[in-house]
């Protein structure tokens, strides 16, 4: 049987480790070889029950009764069950009326699933910079990108964090358009307690097994906020002859696993702010910033890095950036990059090949732009700046791995002299000028 | 396939952990792979989530994109409107372009009889099989499969890669790609299911 249980726990950390020799010079990783693996997903009885029993149950009723339970839990009016979170996409734009050529604003920091959802639309998306603080759509940004083609402004909430929905609700509706939220990584986030999904006119949302809240394998779901707006995305599919349902055996896991995401979500919390608090600490490192009233979902936990907390303001933020991230992954901290060049700069926004023949692009050729990075400075700095964990806040039993982490941040933070070493040694890039990576 | 081989395939891929196609250690998506190439005696398979993407994999896999032309003999309604909304218009008529064959626990067991058609692409709709949307192209042109693959992730190379987009061949410039991914729980049930069906009768349990 192959089974994903530890061989061995993670034990608590000492005192003396958090104070020992960086991995990187020879001394002991905060997380030892062989315990690093993160369990993710979560699978119970629990599933493995609800699983089974749904055996006994008309496919089309599991996967109607799971997307039935999840609208409820969200509080949005209607709710379209999908095959993947790009199709949901697909399904919210359609819904909130987008046709061929029309513009969607989206912001250049995202998973670019966001973007080619627009394409899947037959539209074009409009690319903008982000917010400096929140990572999310800058509301300024997207005013000035509104035409008079303009049909939806698309926000993502970045990593969880819900995108200013306030202002940019009050700029779609001073101008006419749709507001349609990517909500695939901020299942539970909140805006003075409306769940992110239930914001917009309509949103879709990513629930694969990555995500916070896992089904089996692959799905999504799209939420409207009127029945119009679901009837559009209905019709869509019977009209244009798409499937893009969702197996009842993704479906049937949403039960179990919807039951327990109140318990996930505050574990993800706890452990947030205990390693934010750390942070906070260190001078080095900062951790994510949540405004007032918003509920941070911590899909991903994105770190900034304050090189001249520790007298580093003289190297190259980048170059800090990537010597931090060498230290953390001796360490045994499984950082990353998560996304190193503007999505606009991808290969297929660079060629725009679309569906042939640069097919939807030719609708509207006034809105397309051969982007640079430099177009998006606020994102640029964000990607030199910052490092991200992933997966590692989800677990939700291993409480002695988050303070593992927060005690390689104090360790990495301490030794600025040999961070210095490493830029020196080290013949860093920007992250843009390397492959581009989606994740 | 009986509801107690259904659970015992899930419980398996679920104790696993493994249950995202994008996981390097997945074994049920190339499993799955391997199966449908031995039964319908092609080198290469393209698992989708649904017979629409597959449709849609089979005509980019030949290059085939919105603005072009095909003929394709018989096509019903709405796989008709489906590729009118891709941008390709169809003659009625021969060669076809791709076959089509759907696959049911009726038929499941004859799968390599049904698969010996001679279109360049072989689309092969599992849903009838019972574990949701789920299909798959065969072919045995590597270049087409390698276009097929791609339009189905987001990146420029497999599942397992798909997290950098460095170009190796640029000739496989994405454009528009889908999240057509298959779950790897649905695949372990459809290959439990085609490999049951192709067992000669009396053996299986």
């Amino acid at each position: 049987m192959i089974t994903d249980f530890p061989s061995s726990p993670l034990p608590l950390p000492r005192e003396e480790e958090a104070a020992g020799e960086l991995a990187v010079l020879g001394g002991r990783p905060m997380i030892p070889k062989g315990l690093g693996r993160t369990v993710f997903p979560v699978i119970t009885k629990e599933d493995v029950f609800t699983m089974l029993l749904s055996q006994r149950v008309a496919p089309e009723k599991v996967v109607a009764d799971f997307a039935e339970a999840y609208r409820a839990y969200v509080g949005a009016e209607f709710a379209l069950p999908t095959a993947s979170g790009t199709a949901s996409l697909h399904m919210a734009l359609a819904g909130a009326g987008v046709e061929p050529g029309d513009e969607v604003i989206v912001p250049a920091f995202t998973f670019i699933a966001t973007a080619q959802a627009v394409v899947a639309a037959h539209a074009v998306p409009v690319f903008v910079d982000i917010d400096p603080k929140t990572y999310c759509m800058d509301p300024g940004a997207t005013e000035a990108a509104v035409t008079p083609r303009t049909k939806a402004i698309m926000p993502v909430h970045v990593h969880g964090l819900p995108a200013d929905v306030p202002a940019l609700r009050a700029l779609a509706d001073r101008c006419g358009v749709r507001l349609v939220e990517d909500a695939s990584h901020a299942h539970s986030a909140r805006i003075d307690g409306a769940v992110a999904g239930s914001l917009g006119d309509a949103a879709g949302q990513s629930l694969m097994a990555d995500k916070n809240f896992p089904l089996g394998g692959e799905g999504g779901i799209a939420f409207f906020a009127t029945e119009a707006a679901y009837r559009r995305a209905r019709d869509y599919l019977e009209r244009h002859g798409i499937d893009y349902g969702m197996s009842w055996i993704a479906a049937a896991f949403g039960a179990s696993q919807l039951a327990r995401l109140p318990y996930y979500d505050q574990i993800r919390a706890r452990n947030a702010e205990l390693l934010g608090d750390a942070l906070a600490e260190t001078g080095l490192f900062r951790p994510p910033y949540v405004p007032a009233g918003y509920v941070h979902a911590y899909n991903m936990y994105r770190i900034t890095l304050v090189p001249e907390a520790v007298g580093l303001e003289d190297l190259p933020v980048y170059a800090v950036k990537e010597a931090v991230h060498e230290l953390l992954v001796a360490e045994g901290v499984p950082a990353r990059e998560w996304q190193n060049t503007p999505i606009p700069c991808h290969l297929p926004f660079r060629k725009r090949a679309g569906f042939g023949g640069s097919y939807p692009f030719t609708l509207n050729p006034d809105a397309v732009r051969d982007h640079t990075p430099d177009d998006f400075p606020v994102t640029l700095r964000m990607l030199e700046s910052t490092l991200t964990l992933c997966r590692e806040l989800r677990s939700p039993v291993e409480y002695e791995r988050v303070l593992r982490y927060a005690d390689a941040f104090r360790k990495v933070a301490r030794r600025p002299d040999v961070i210095r070493k490493l830029v020196a040694d080290g013949g860093y890039r920007r992250p843009w000028e390397k492959a581009a990576r989606l994740g | 396939m009986e509801p107690y081989d259904t659970a015992t395939v899930l419980t398996r891929v679920l104790t696993s952990g493994v249950v995202m196609s994008i996981e390097k250690n997945d074994r049920e998506l190339p499993g799955l792979e391997r199966a449908l190439k031995k039964l319908t005696g092609r080198s290469n398979a393209v698992l989708v989530n649904s017979y629409t993407a597959a449709v849609h994999t089979a005509l980019v896999a030949q290059g085939i994109g919105h603005g072009a032309e095909i003929t394709q003999p018989g096509l019903d309604d709405r796989t008709a409107a489906f590729l009118a909304w891709l941008g390709v218009s169809v003659r009625d008529g021969s060669p076809a372009t791709f076959d089509s064959i759907g696959v049911d626990g009726g038929n499941a067991g004859r799968l390599r009889e049904l698969a010996a058609t001679g279109a360049p692409a072989l689309v092969v709709n599992l849903t009838g099989l019972g574990f949701g949307p789920a299909a798959a192209v065969l072919t045995d042109d590597p270049k087409a499969w390698a276009r097929g693959e791609r339009l189905k992730i987001f990146g420029a190379f497999d599942l397992r890669t798909m997290w950098t987009q460095e170009e190796a061949d640029p000739d496989l410039v994405p454009g528009v790609q889908f999240n057509y991914r298959l779950s790897p729980l649905v695949a372990a049930c459809v290959r439990m299911a085609l490999t049951k069906a192709a067992q000669p009768a009396g053996a299986a349990s």
